[in-house]
């Protein structure tokens, strides 16, 4: 059975043109509008890897990174963060949430800056699923 | 030692006198007539003279005369010859301190003599006294010259501008700062022209009012004032000033005058520079905005081209809803930049509010419906038509009734019966009133804050962060505000008021 990708982002556009990626690279897609949604769906689904946006309404995209690196059972889903932020700034966020008291997490897999060409996003999926 | 000057013709009794005397423990000098004592007076300068009356020659009285003339502090014993009263009388009309009758008893010239070196004394204690005195008033005066140029230098050196006038106006006290401020010299104003003359016509009615009345001083406080200088240039300052009082006395006036150009021009840099950094931070959010823009054209020509190469008509189709709705994000984007960046007339026309409110209603409900949120019109259908820029009220509430929709979307993981009502009222007849309310998720304290901050948005990529800033500067310029409540959780509710000339339906 083909590997599933869950891809999140608020942007309907962005969440489109990552599922036809995602599809031409050969895995099934499953999408989701928001944190919360999303984490429901990696429950529920178990996917093999995660297309995360980071900035999304309410916070929702760093709390589901959070949940998801910091989860027994999720930790070793593989993360790709997709965002219009800067990588600095994503892991600068983090750090200040671990300094008030929040567990260390560990760094995603891959991040990729917005814009971002559909190529290099499937050359990262085949890189990490193979 | 007291020195005494003794003079008479007759030898024997010098004799007697001068032991007599010196035994006493006086100085004492002789002459045997009176040019010689008068002579050895001017040379020896002694403190008492004792001069027989009759002598050949200059007699007693002519001597006396010369002393007194000479020193008017000596003191001059007269010896009279027995029962001579008359020259007795003489001599002590012309200063004499005393006379002694021949023949001359030792307790009396002693007594006499005492009563001489007393009076000296006297004397010059009150020359101490005189002398102390006229010193005491020198080094008062100095002290008051001294305070005097102190008050002036402090006057002189004061970086505001002082002008002092009599109570008549007349200026009499003007200060390098107010030449600079007024262009005047001092030598052109004092004692020359009136405040009346130089201050501005407000302020120098103040002052007449003021000096006409007796009710006491009315100080003027700080104010911005406008003074026109000599040359004609216009020069901002800050002014205070009041009623010089002496007791109840009106005895002047002083005005206080601050300079303000490099305070104006050090707000003008901090303007352009605050401008400067706001454009900056727009130049960030713009970029950010686009860069999302950007992301979603790329995708949507990827899904297109991947629809191209596989005949997939539905992949297509999506591709090319995805480059359409970000073309018109950037022609959002666009026309809220410049809607933003340029100021605008209102273009008045007649027409209905509540149909333009329905419009709004009929552009945004079928998105509203499509996330499970009930649309709601509460009309004051009694609003007839009005002059207004139906262009304003179409753009601001078009965007708040998106914000309260995106307010019940990202409202999440709530159980609520998501409503949005749009309500239009006239307050008073002269204010139409918008209220755009939902129970979607409300605004932190620290949103609250933010709204109407050029590209704060809580929408992560998908708003602009100007479309509140652009409602809210629309309204403005039709001479109205837009006002919220919110509270975190349970909803908010924006209004929007416009000046309202119109009729009833």
């Amino acid at each position: 059975m083909a590997k599933k990708v869950l891809c999140v982002d608020d942007d309907p556009a962005v969440v489109v043109a990552m599922e036809t990626v995602v599809e031409e690279s050969g895995y099934t897609p499953l999408t989701a509008p928001n944190g919360e949604e999303g984490l429901r769906k990696v429950r529920a689904e178990k996917p093999d890897l995660v297309i995360l946006d980071v900035l999304m309404p309410k916070q929702s995209g760093i709390k589901m990174y959070r949940e998801l690196k910091t989860d027994q059972e999720l930790k070793q889903i593989p993360v790709v963060i997709h965002s219009g932020i800067a990588r600095r700034t994503f892991l600068r966020s983090q750090e200040a949430l671990t300094e008030f008291g929040d567990e260390p997490v560990a760094e995603p897999e891959e991040y990729l800056e917005k814009p971002v060409e559909p190529e290099e996003i499937a050359e990262t999926l085949k890189r990490i699923l193979g | 030692m007291t020195k005494v000057l003794l003079i008479d013709d007759e030898e024997s009794i010098v004799r007697v006198l001068f032991i007599s005397l010196k035994s006493d423990g006086y100085d004492v000098l002789t002459a045997y007539t009176g040019e010689d004592g008068i002579r050895l007076f001017q040379k020896e300068t002694p403190d008492i003279v004792l001069t027989d009356i009759k002598m050949p020659g200059m007699n007693g009285i002519e001597v006396l005369k010369a002393v007194k003339e000479s020193n008017p502090d000596a003191e001059v014993i007269v010896i009279t010859g027995h029962g001579d009263m008359d020259s007795a009388i003489e001599a002590l009309q012309h200063g004499a301190s005393d006379f002694i009758n021949k023949p001359i008893r030792d307790d009396i010239l002693a007594l006499s003599l005492q009563r001489a070196q007393e009076k000296l004394a006297v004397k010059r204690k009150l020359k101490e006294y005189t002398d102390d005195l006229e010193n005491m008033v020198q080094i008062a005066t100095e002290e008051i010259r001294r305070k005097s140029e102190f008050l002036n230098k402090l006057i002189t050196s004061s970086h505001d501008g002082i002008v002092a006038t009599a109570e008549n106006g007349e200026i009499v006290i003007f200060n390098p700062a107010a030449e600079e401020i007024f262009g005047y010299s001092r030598i052109e104003v004092l004692r020359k022209k009136t405040l009346f003359d130089l201050y501005p016509p407000d302020i120098a009615e103040h002052f007449r009012r003021a000096l006409s009345q007796e009710r006491g001083p009315k100080p003027m406080n700080w104010q911005e004032v406008t003074i026109q200088r000599k040359d004609g240039i216009s020069i901002p300052t800050g002014f205070s000033g009041t009623l010089l009082l002496e007791g109840e006395l009106v005895i002047g006036t002083v005005g206080f005058f601050q300079d303000l150009r490099e305070i104006k021009r050090l707000e003008e840099n901090l303007i352009r520079s605050e401008r400067l950094a706001a454009i900056g931070q727009t130049v960030a959010g713009l970029a950010h905005y686009i860069k999302n823009i950007l992301s979603g054209l790329k995708g949507g020509t990827y899904t297109v081209n991947v629809g191209l190469d596989k005949q997939d008509m539905i992949k297509l189709k999506k591709g090319w809803d995805i480059i359409q709705q970000n073309v018109s994000r950037i022609s959002t984007l666009v026309m809220e930049l410049l809607t933003y960046s340029k100021d605008r007339e209102p273009e008045y026309e007649k027409c209905s509010p509540n149909k333009i409110v329905e419009d709004v209603c009929a552009l945004m409900e079928a998105t509203a419906n499509e996330h499970g949120i009930e649309f709601i019109r509460d009309l004051d259908h009694s609003i007839g038509e009005g002059m207004m820029d139906p262009n304003t009220l179409h753009r601001s509430l078009l965007n708040l009734v998106s914000n309260a929709i995106d307010a019940c979307i990202f409202d999440l993981g709530s159980e609520k019966r998501w409503q949005i009502s749009v309500k239009t009222s006239l307050k008073d007849n002269a204010i139409l009133q918008c209220d755009v309310t939902d129970n979607g998720c409300g605004m932190s304290e620290e949103t609250k804050k933010n709204i109407f901050s050029s590209f704060f948005s809580t929408k992560a990529g998908r708003g602009t962060g100007l479309g509140l800033l652009v409602s809210r500067k629309l309204v403005n310029e039709h001479g109205g505000d837009i006002v919220f409540t919110s509270e975190e959780g349970k909803g908010s509710t924006f209004t929007i008021r416009l000046p309202w000339k119109g009729s009833r339906a």
